[in-house]
């Protein structure tokens, strides 16, 4: 390894572990974001707040919502660590950072809109093509980053990194 | 004019918080200087941010009186009561903390009876109570449930004394909560940052919730054109978003910088210290 050369700034080598979670939490913000900013604030389909929402529902809506700006704040802050110590795994965060947001589109289309029915993707048309792209392409972002997470253990593996 | 006797409060109102701002902020100044003068270190930007928040706090007590002679806010009356409530509760108590007002008072105050007196009341029972993070999570957003959700809303805008009350809880619990979050001046109990997360992660999601409801339903006794509950109920909602946030980076960088004094001062190579383990890490990187 190279790098490393501050003093204090020992280094126990590349950290996956870390540059997992780091990737798989950014993921999950940053999908959570791209709802937010697409679908509710420019396209204006999602409801804001739709009146039929159940109690239970929006309490859910208020913590997962919270709980996103904090894990957007955490993420970044674990991934400055991370590139502090020298430890990132490129292509480990990447693929994390994929299903991270595939993970989170999935429990949005499915436990949000469909089981607490915070909102709807869309209003005054059917519904369910809307549902169905919605989880075919949080299916197609975890696929990507299985792949890529795949490969990239691959490489690990032939160029004899441990895990951290 | 003089039929509307409301004119005059918040003329009155807006210079009493001008003043007692003014004085606030020319003693903070004062107090620095006489720090830096002395050859301690304290940065600039913590002025700046007290004057800033002493600022926000000045404009929610004049944006009545702008909204009222000169320029109405888009949104309506509804919208520029949350803009002022963001401005005192959220954004100048932030500010403020941040500044570290009490770690300030506490290196220019002459060693002796004063200062032993403001050390007992910090570390005292009452003060420790008072700054855990639970309990001043429940005052903060307690007393926003029982103002949003009460006749007390309605009851404010009838009353000025009612008013100022309010306003001065909004301010104190504002304070409160951003001081035992941030916990940046010295305090009795230390609390680990998964505690901290949580009760913030739950006092935002009770400010989010209150927000989406008043979306829908405005303060009983109150009556609000749709447009105007809705503007202002989105702006609490994405005002507390960005507040929240501020929150929670000051929590990551103390977190960054205390995780990189440990790495520094242990000389370990690994963030937690369930995981160090001291001889692998000394050993030279390979």
């Amino acid at each position: 390894m190279t790098g490393a050369t501050r003093p204090g700034d020992t280094h126990g080598g590349i950290s996956v572990r870390h540059s997992a979670i780091s990737g798989a939490l950014l993921g999950v913000a940053l999908m959570a974001a791209i709802d937010e900013i697409v679908f509710h604030q420019i396209l204006g389909w999602h409801h804001f707040y739709d009146r039929s929402t159940p109690a239970v529902g929006l309490a859910s809506d208020g913590l997962l919502h919270t709980a996103e700006l904090l894990v957007l704040v955490a993420g970044f802050a674990l991934l400055a660590d991370v590139r502090r110590r020298h430890a990132l795994a490129v292509r480990h965060f990447w693929a994390a950072l994929l299903m991270g947001a595939g993970g989170f589109q999935l429990f949005d289309g499915l436990v949000n809109h469909k089981v607490f029915r915070v909102h709807q993707i869309r209003y005054d048309v059917d519904v369910w093509p809307y549902d169905l792209a919605w989880i075919a392409g949080a299916l197609v972002f975890l696929a990507a980053g299985a792949i890529l997470w795949w490969s990239a253990r691959r490489s690990v593996r032939t160029s004899g990194l441990s895990d951290g | 004019m003089h039929d509307h006797p409301t004119h005059t409060g918040p003329g009155a109102l807006a210079l009493v918080v001008l003043l007692v701002a003014a004085l606030g902020v020319a003693l903070y100044i004062g107090a620095a200087v006489r720090l830096r003068r002395r050859g301690d270190a304290w940065p600039w930007w913590r002025d700046a941010s007290v004057a800033a928040g002493a600022g926000a706090v000045v404009a929610a007590a004049v944006l009545p009186l702008v909204t009222a002679a000169v320029l109405p806010l888009p949104g309506g009356p509804f919208t520029a009561h949350m803009a002022g409530h963001l401005l005192v509760g959220m954004v100048g108590p932030l500010l403020i903390v941040l500044g570290r007002p009490v770690t300030l008072l506490l290196r220019t105050v002459p060693v002796g009876g004063t200062r032993a007196g403001l050390l007992t009341v910090l570390h005292s029972r009452p003060a420790a109570l008072l700054t855990a993070p639970a309990v001043a999570a429940v005052l903060d957003m307690g007393g926003l449930w029982v103002l949003y959700r009460t006749p007390l809303f309605a009851a404010m805008h009838d009353d000025t004394l009612v008013a100022i009350v309010v306003h001065l809880h909004v301010f104190a619990a504002g304070m409160l909560f951003t001081v035992a979050i941030c916990r940046l001046d010295p305090l009795r109990r230390r609390y680990g940052l998964p505690h901290l997360a949580v009760v913030l992660l739950v006092a935002g999601a009770v400010h989010a919730v209150l927000a989406k409801t008043l979306y829908a339903q405005s303060p009983p006794g109150t009556m609000f054109a749709a447009s105007d509950l809705q503007a202002g109920a989105q702006l609490m909602y994405y005002g507390g978003d960005a507040v929240g946030v501020a929150l929670a980076v000051v929590l990551a960088v103390r977190w960054y910088s205390g995780v990189g004094r440990a790495r520094h001062a242990g000389g370990v190579g690994r963030a937690r210290a369930r995981t160090v383990t001291v001889g692998r890490a000394r050993r030279p990187a390979a």
